[in-house]
């Protein structure tokens, strides 16, 4: 209901205003659409870059050249390749990973979506597509409660000498200090996380004492016959639990060979391997 | 352009994420549809900065922009933690809280 005035109004502002902003606009909103649609993720992900590059041309069209330069170096740049690196290290494109929801929900949700559209289309789109609501620098600025008139940025880039970036760099060190302050924090604790997140799970060498020969030399008398030659967890921890003496060489190499196994094998095999961790050390130290 | 059109092309940006989200299973994709949201919201905030004629929405995106940067770097993770120990990353086979 409202593209009809705003198709109305497309010609009253400047021309190339118009035209790029079609153009990207629609760039916009097909990528957007297209990376739902996409089947497989690598596409869906590029349809994304593709996606923010049009928006940082729509922020350009907006005045505000700091943020589109941000756009293209942090969520086209840094945040995408970051999707792309994880969707490849995964290597999630099989089939049995793109598994969809049913075709009533799928009406339901593009129902959904459509009806989002119509509401905020009505209620709160409405009001900035008249005239009055283009940005012409030459243009009186009209205020009224039911037309809202386009201020505008030239009146502050016009006292800015570095542009856009003077602009948001008064406000961010001057009013919104502590809050920038704040995101340097997030950003460390981000950070610290995804370094915890990302380490890996097989237990740490210096916690085990089936590794660390110090922390088992008042077992060896009596631990080494209840180790079962048998079993088949004790096979893999033989050098470390039957010979303490060559357990220092023979500890760090048994970490990289269990690692492959329960990274690129099922996924199943890691979990279960950590509860005959945790069955086997007791048994050695108890016994 | 009357600033309406800005704020439909990311009322528009903004529902595709929603769909996506409601339709798609897989959780990297349901990630770059909350991306897909983060950035209509961006667009709205900047457009409106120029409505106003102020800087604080461009400072805002600023602040969304740092916070989609930490929340991406801790969900990626924690999405590569979950693929390895559940070997799927389809929404509906995780349920390890049901019980």
């Amino acid at each position: 209901m409202t593209s009809l005035p705003l198709l109305a109004q497309a010609a009253t502002g400047s021309t190339s205003e118009v035209v790029l902003f079609v153009v990207f606009a629609g760039i916009a909103i097909g990528a957007g659409i297209a990376m739902v649609a996409m089947r497989n993720i690598v596409h869906g992900a590029l349809m994304l870059v593709i996606n923010l590059l049009a928006l940082a041309g729509l922020y350009l069209l907006l005045q505000t050249t700091f943020l589109s330069i941000v756009q293209v170096i942090v969520y086209a740049g840094a945040i995408m390749v970051l999707f792309l690196f994880v969707i490849m290290l995964l290597g999630i494109d099989r089939d049995d990973l793109l598994v969809d929801v049913g075709p009533v929900s799928r009406s339901v949700a593009l129902l959904a979506g459509v009806g989002m559209v119509a509401i905020l289309g009505w209620g709160i789109i409405g009001p900035y597509t008249s005239a009055a609501s283009v940005c012409d620098p030459d243009a009186p600025v009209v205020r009224s409660a039911d037309t809202q008139s386009c201020v505008g940025m030239d009146a502050l880039l016009a006292d800015a000498d570095a542009g856009s970036v003077e602009i948001v760099a008064n406000d961010l060190f001057t009013r919104w200090t502590f809050p920038f302050e704040a995101s340097a924090l997030l950003l460390i604790v981000a950070t610290i996380g995804a370094m915890l997140l990302g380490r890996r799970h097989d237990t740490d060498p210096d916690d085990d004492p089936a590794w660390v020969p110090s922390m088992r030399l008042p077992d060896v008398g009596d631990g080494a016959p209840a180790v079962q030659p048998g079993s088949p967890e004790v096979d893999e921890r033989d050098p470390a639990t039957a010979a303490p003496d060559d357990a220092p060489e023979h500890a760090p190499g048994t970490a990289p060979d269990d690692e492959p196994v329960t990274v690129g094998g099922d996924p199943a095999a890691g979990v279960a391997e950590d509860p005959g961790d945790a069955t086997d050390v007791p048994d050695g130290r108890d016994a | 352009m009357p600033i309406g059109a800005y704020y439909l092309v990311a009322a528009i940006m903004f529902a595709t994420g929603l769909v996506g989200v409601l339709v798609r299973r897989n959780l990297i994709v349901l990630f770059m549809c909350v991306e897909l949201m983060l950035n209509a919201v961006n667009l709205t905030l900047v457009a409106a900065a120029r409505m106003w004629g102020g800087a604080d929405g461009q400072v805002f995106v600023f602040f969304v922009i740092v916070v989609a940067a930490a929340e991406v770097v801790v969900g990626l993770a924690l999405i590569v933690n979950i693929f390895f120990r559940r070997g799927t990353l389809d929404v509906d086979a995780q349920h390890l809280l049901e019980h």
